[in-house]
């Protein structure tokens, strides 16, 4: 009895383990977004597009000199860093570093 | 007055091509950067053209749309008026383009990107050639073009060389573009951006005509997130084309409109 225990807890866990692995690192508050290949105002439209299309981003700034976006998370909320760079590929950007600023 | 209005149609055409969208793209040469997953756009303009036989108005609406961030399909339909001396007007739809084009390759780095694609296009022999003039070629026509472009925050190299099949009996041509933009005010978003073109459009006519090659300076204006103007002059600097058939200059005046 004691051993089927044991063996459903080892399979939990790392069901468990697997399960975040797959959905990855979670960001909250306010996160910078390195962007590659950023180099002129009127294409940053569809990237501003594309990250406003994932949950829970509340608000979106983009420093076109500077080459990053800056996201800030809904309050009690996270958003993936992959679905982040996916976002920035789709736009047709390479996305670089993607920092938490702030954490609540 | 000795006119060849078939010709004058087509160079029309050919003189202009139709850079689609991206950052200030510029305003006579076709760009390597494209609209991202689901862009879509409308880009018009009009064309006026005067040569020494004739004048033309034209205005292509242009609508892309990218299918991946690789691959973007598009239309543009025409309209054309053609005012030849001595003949009245005639205006309708002209030859339809229908075009594709895919990414080759990527190199972003921070505020800079190099980039080429290769772009397909059919023109098919939509404009009305019953009537003189003639509002289209009379031709199937398959163009093959390399775009390629270094874009950063403080200006723009692009080029595109490309090659015209030509149906019909007609010969083949050569294109080949080269443009520098430098922006007039500091970058950022929502843009209000001016920026400053100088490009160099020529074209190498297989038929006997030679060579055409325009310098066309042009001003551009980002007026927000999804809109811009823009305006440019193309005057010769060379042109192998019999006299009556020459170009004085074509003025266009335009605008991009993205509607994701």
């Amino acid at each position: 009895m004691n051993k089927s225990i044991i063996i459903l807890l080892v399979v939990f866990s790392f069901s468990i383990s697997a399960a975040s692995a797959q959905e990855g690192t979670k960001l909250s508050g306010t996160v910078n977004v390195e962007v590659n290949g950023l180099s002129c105002p009127f294409c940053a439209y569809g990237l501003e597009k594309n990250l406003k299309s994932i949950p829970n981003i509340e608000k979106i700034s983009i420093d076109v000199e500077e080459a990053f976006v800056t996201l800030i998370i809904k309050e009690g909320q996270f958003v993936f860093e992959k679905d982040i760079k996916k976002k920035v590929k789709d736009a047709g950007f390479t996305a670089g570093d993607i920092k938490e600023i702030t954490n609540e | 007055m000795k006119i060849k209005p078939k010709l004058f149609t087509l160079s029309c055409f050919l003189l202009l091509s139709f850079g689609m969208f991206a950052q200030g793209p510029p305003i006579f040469t076709e760009t390597p950067i494209m609209l991202g997953v689901e862009g879509r756009g409308v880009r018009t303009f009009g064309n006026i053209v005067q040569k020494e036989n004739a004048s033309a108005y034209i205005q292509p609406i242009a609508i892309p749309y990218n299918i991946t961030n690789k691959w973007q399909v598009g239309a543009v339909v025409p309209f054309v008026s053609i005012s030849p001396k001595g003949i009245s007007t005639n205006s309708g739809i002209g030859d339809v383009n229908l075009f594709v084009k895919r990414q080759l390759y990527q190199i972003d780095g921070k505020a800079k990107t190099l980039r080429g694609l290769l772009k397909i296009t059919e023109t098919l022999p939509t404009g009305k050639t019953s009537e003189t003039p003639p509002l289209g070629g009379d031709a199937w026509q398959t163009n093959i073009s390399l775009v390629n472009g270094y874009v950063t925050t403080k200006f723009g190299v692009y080029s595109e060389i490309g090659y015209t099949v030509k149906g019909n009996n007609l010969r083949d041509n050569f294109i080949y573009n080269f443009a520098f933009g430098l922006p007039l005010l500091p970058q950022k978003y929502p843009p209000k951006q001016l920026n400053m073109y100088l490009e160099f459009n020529g074209m190498y006519d297989f038929d006997g005509i030679g060579n055409t090659l325009f310098i066309s300076p042009g001003l551009q204006f980002i007026a927000g997130r999804k809109f811009l103007l823009e305006s440019g002059i193309q005057l010769p600097l060379d042109q192998a084309a019999p006299k009556e058939q020459q170009t004085d200059y074509i003025l266009r005046i335009g605008t991009r409109i993205l509607i994701f």
